[in-house]
């Protein structure tokens, strides 16, 4: 269904009609910035290799120099064409370095660019299935949720139900520690992977991957509605 | 070279400052004074009034003055509709349209009042550029700020009155920013920062990461309806409900009138100042006579402060920073003058705030740096801001669903797919709204756009991808391409309670019509201070200890008479909108008193040549 674009190779700078590659950000000829019609991915954009343990603290200077390079307060005197390319630029950077800074988002781009995204893409976790993984523990807190909206129907004091809330996140917790525990050594494993891996090497990371997501999406989601239950007192 | 600057356009009060030989420098009147208040009257020939001026007539006239705008910017009639009992002008409007303020037969939209503002700031600055010796002393670009927490309908509308003031608008800027610039400026610090700034009329609190010059904010929150305005009216209200307590007590009956709340407001302001040196202060008004104990104020205005607080630790576990991690706390705004404020600020960061530049001025300070920034290229300093709330489209069941999450830097995009629900749909309807909460209702109305010229295609396979755009301003733009034939569509933007280019571009016109008007009140206003100025010097001529002696040595018969008609003359017509007699008189006064200045003037040279004092002659 995804409808995959020509991967570009090179793009054409606006000001002078001469050719760049992808990645660079000013022309190599007349020296100006190049609008966003072409670039490659965050990982690229940044100059970072694609992979999920990243030097955050390189990844922040990165980002600094680059703003210092883009941003439409240097460009306000240039012509129309370089504002725009100014504007695109320093947004695509600042949606990048958003992206890439945090390790869960950064993980969640990787499948999308791996083209493993399509059930794992946020809010679409909502009303899924229950990963089998978890049935266990989802079935035993449905329970508790239900006595625990039955006793405060009842009114009874607000000290049992919540500590009976505390007690059945618990195991949850403990689930998503284990999860985020397997989330980083799936991430090692895919940094070690070499780049001339065999694809089915490293299709089968990246599915790995995309389940621990859609597992650890589900438990966000329990573990919202748990705040909930405790936030809405009566 | 026309000049830039940078202007605070604040609640209470607003000034202008640019940047010279790299300082920047706040621009002030020939007193000395730098605030201009953001009051706006309308006198009954239609003319207006801004400042000081306006400020006046707020007890006079209220009915036809108008203070704390920037409170209706981008506000629709229905926004405002609890508190239009209160106030002492006309509020109309269309819902879901902007609102109107109507003063005398005159109706205005806020971003004409506040352009009125920003045409007397523009005109102040022009001034001092012309005495300085400016060849071109025009000033036709500005950086404006606007409070960290506004939306995008009060920045649109904040833009506007920009355009139609007659200035280009190079840059929006949040104040608190705005002021981490100018202290950054001196420091060099590196550093988390937090900015508190408590206006007038809002609250924002903002947590910037200070380094090699490039100062980015990590997270901000306030609140748009949370100033010293409040704390002004709680306190009229207090005095209020006493006296109508009173007279339903059968004492001498008190009526609520504008005249009246004015002259309250007026004196509960006093005290409150006062309170902030003084431990205790007396409001005498209207009939109400009490003491205040500063103990007893801060109790009051405690809630106040209290919601601040919890602003700054959202802001903090935003910007994912604990409270004893921030290097430097920064305070801004003319309410963090109450000592209250200063305290619990320190408390909640655990290290003193600095203040040591006026908290009135440092954000006008700040943006005045940020115009020379755009305009020379200095890559020294960078500011990078965030937007101050998630940007989200309307989806079934009258969902959000967030586009770009709040504390984003900005410039950013996000992007949506649409699609078509029934076969042959040629236009999509889509609802942007900002805010945090998850039903649609409860958050801000930005515009509603209708994408048009979808070709016609089965249900379900266009696929529209809406692109949202929010520059660095803050504010929004969106572009829309069908994907399946490249086709880009056009988008028409209904913003919801802001202004169309078409109504803005008349707007300036109609500025333009009234201008003879406003120069006309403008000139009287000068022709009646220079008469006051007058009249101030020749009484104090006349009262003085020596003037016996004057009138009797040095005077000619009569001289006496003619001046103390001539003073009589022109007090009688400075009350008058006749600028040419108030002219001919304050030239008459000026003429017969010359000879008397004179006198006096070589009476007191000769008392200093002799050593002597005037009083021993």
């Amino acid at each position: 269904m995804n409808t995959e674009p020509l991967v570009p190779t090179v793009q054409i700078c606006r000001t002078c009609g001469g050719g760049a590659p992808v990645d660079v950000h000013f022309c190599p000829q007349c020296t100006r910035i190049l609008t966003l019609g072409r670039h490659g991915d965050y990982f690229a954009f940044l100059g970072v290799p694609r992979k999920l343990n990243l030097d955050l603290a390189d990844l922040e200077q990165r980002f600094r120099t680059m703003s210092r390079q883009f941003h439409p307060d240097y460009f306000h005197n240039a012509s129309l064409a370089e504002r725009r390319a100014s504007l695109e630029r320093s947004s695509y950077l600042n949606d990048a370095y958003r992206t890439l800074k945090h390790p869960i988002d950064r993980i969640e781009y990787l499948l999308s660019l791996e083209g493993a995204d399509r059930q794992s893409a946020r809010g679409a976790s909502g009303g899924q299935e229950v990963p089998a993984s978890l049935l266990e523990e989802v079935f035993a807190l449905n329970e508790e949720l239900d006595e625990v909206r039955d006793l405060k129907s009842r009114g009874a004091p607000e000290q049992d139900w919540k500590s009976r809330l505390e007690r059945a996140r618990e195991p949850i917790d403990a689930k998503q520690a284990q999860h985020e525990a397997e989330l980083r050594e799936l991430s090692t494993q895919w940094d070690a992977l070499a780049d001339d891996a065999a694809a089915s090497e490293r299709r089968a990371v990246i599915e790995a991957l995309r389940g621990r997501m859609l597992e650890r999406n589900y438990i966000s989601n329990l573990l919202a509605g748990i705040e909930k239950e405790m936030a809405q007192g009566l | 070279m026309s000049r830039v600057v940078g202007i605070d356009l604040g609640t209470t009060n607003s000034l202008v400052a640019y940047v010279s030989e790299n300082r920047p420098v706040v621009i002030r009147d020939k007193n000395g004074d730098a605030l201009v208040p953001s009051v706006v009257s309308v006198s009954a020939d239609g003319a207006t009034l801004v400042g000081h001026e306006a400020m006046r007539r707020l007890l006079t006239e209220p009915d036809r003055t108008i203070y704390s705008v920037k409170r209706f910017m981008g506000k629709g009639v229905e926004d405002v509709q609890d508190v239009a009992g209160l106030l002492p002008f006309r509020i109309s409007g269309t819902p879901g349209g902007v609102v109107r303020l109507g003063l005398g037969d005159r109706e205005f939209t806020p971003p004409e009042i506040s352009a009125l503002i920003l045409r007397e700031l523009k005109h102040r600055a022009e001034e001092f550029f012309a005495a300085e010796g400016d060849i071109d002393p025009e000033v036709d670009r500005a950086v404006i700020t606007v409070p960290a927490y506004f939306n995008d309908a009060q920045r649109t509308a904040t833009r506007d009155a920009g355009r139609i003031a007659g200035l280009e608008v190079l840059r929006i800027i949040n104040e608190p920013t705005a002021a981490s610039l100018a202290y950054g400026l001196d420091k060099r610090h590196a550093g988390l920062i937090a900015v508190y700034d408590l206006g007038g009329g809002t609250f924002d609190i903002s947590i910037l990461k200070v380094e090699d010059g490039i100062f980015q904010v990590l997270s901000t929150n306030g609140d748009t309806h949370l100033g010293g305005d409040d704390i002004d009216a709680l306190l009229t209200e207090r005095v209020l409900d006493h006296l109508e307590s009173e007279t339903s007590a059968g004492r001498a009956g008190f009526a609520r009138t504008h005249v009246a709340i004015q002259e309250i407001r007026k004196a509960v302001i006093q005290a409150k100042w006062d309170l902030s040196d003084a431990d205790e202060t007396e409001i005498n008004v209207a009939g109400y006579r009490s003491r205040l104990a500063r103990d007893e104020f801060e109790v009051l205005i405690r809630p106040f402060v209290e919601r601040t607080l919890e602003s700054c630790r959202r802001a903090l576990h935003d910007a994912d920073v604990k409270p004893s991690e921030i290097d430097e706390v920064v305070l801004v705004g003319g309410s963090t003058r109450i000592p209250t404020v200063r305290r619990l600020v320190g408390e909640l960061f655990g290290r003193k705030p600095h203040c040591e530049l006026n908290p009135d001025e440092v954000v006008a300070l700040g943006a005045a740096l940020q115009a020379d920034i755009l305009i020379t290229g200095n890559r020294e300093m960078l500011l990078l801001d965030v937007t101050p709330l998630s940007l989200g489209i309307e989806t079934m069941g009258g969902v959000t669903s967030k586009i770009i999450l709040r504390n984003s830097t900005i410039p950013a995009t996000g992007s949506e797919m649409f699609t078509t629900a029934v076969d042959n749909q040629t236009a999509v309807d889509i609802h942007v709204v900002q805010g945090e909460r998850e039903l649609v209702e409860d958050n801000r109305s930005l515009a509603r756009f209708k994408l048009r010229g979808i070709p016609p295609m089965p249900a379900g396979m266009p696929r529209l991808q809406v692109q949202f755009q929010i520059d660095a301003n803050g504010i929004l733009s969106a572009t829309a391409t069908e994907l399946r034939t490249n086709i880009e569509q056009t988008i028409e933007v209904k913003p919801s309670y802001g202004l169309t280019d078409d109504e803005v571009e008349l707007m300036l016109l109609d500025s333009f019509e009234h201008a003879e008007a406003d120069m006309e009140a403008r000139l009287l206003i000068d022709a009646r201070n220079e008469a006051e100025s007058v009249i101030a010097a020749t009484e104090k001529s006349l009262r003085s200890p020596e003037f016996a002696e004057v009138a009797t040595h040095d005077l000619s018969p009569g001289e006496q008479k003619k001046i103390e008609q001539a003073l009589v003359g022109l007090r009688h017509v400075l009350s008058s909108s006749d600028r040419a007699a108030i002219q001919q008189w304050t030239e008459v006064l000026n003429q017969t008193t010359q000879h008397l200045a004179e006198v006096i003037m070589n009476r007191s040279v000769k008392a200093a040549l002799s050593g002597k004092n005037v009083d021993e002659l």
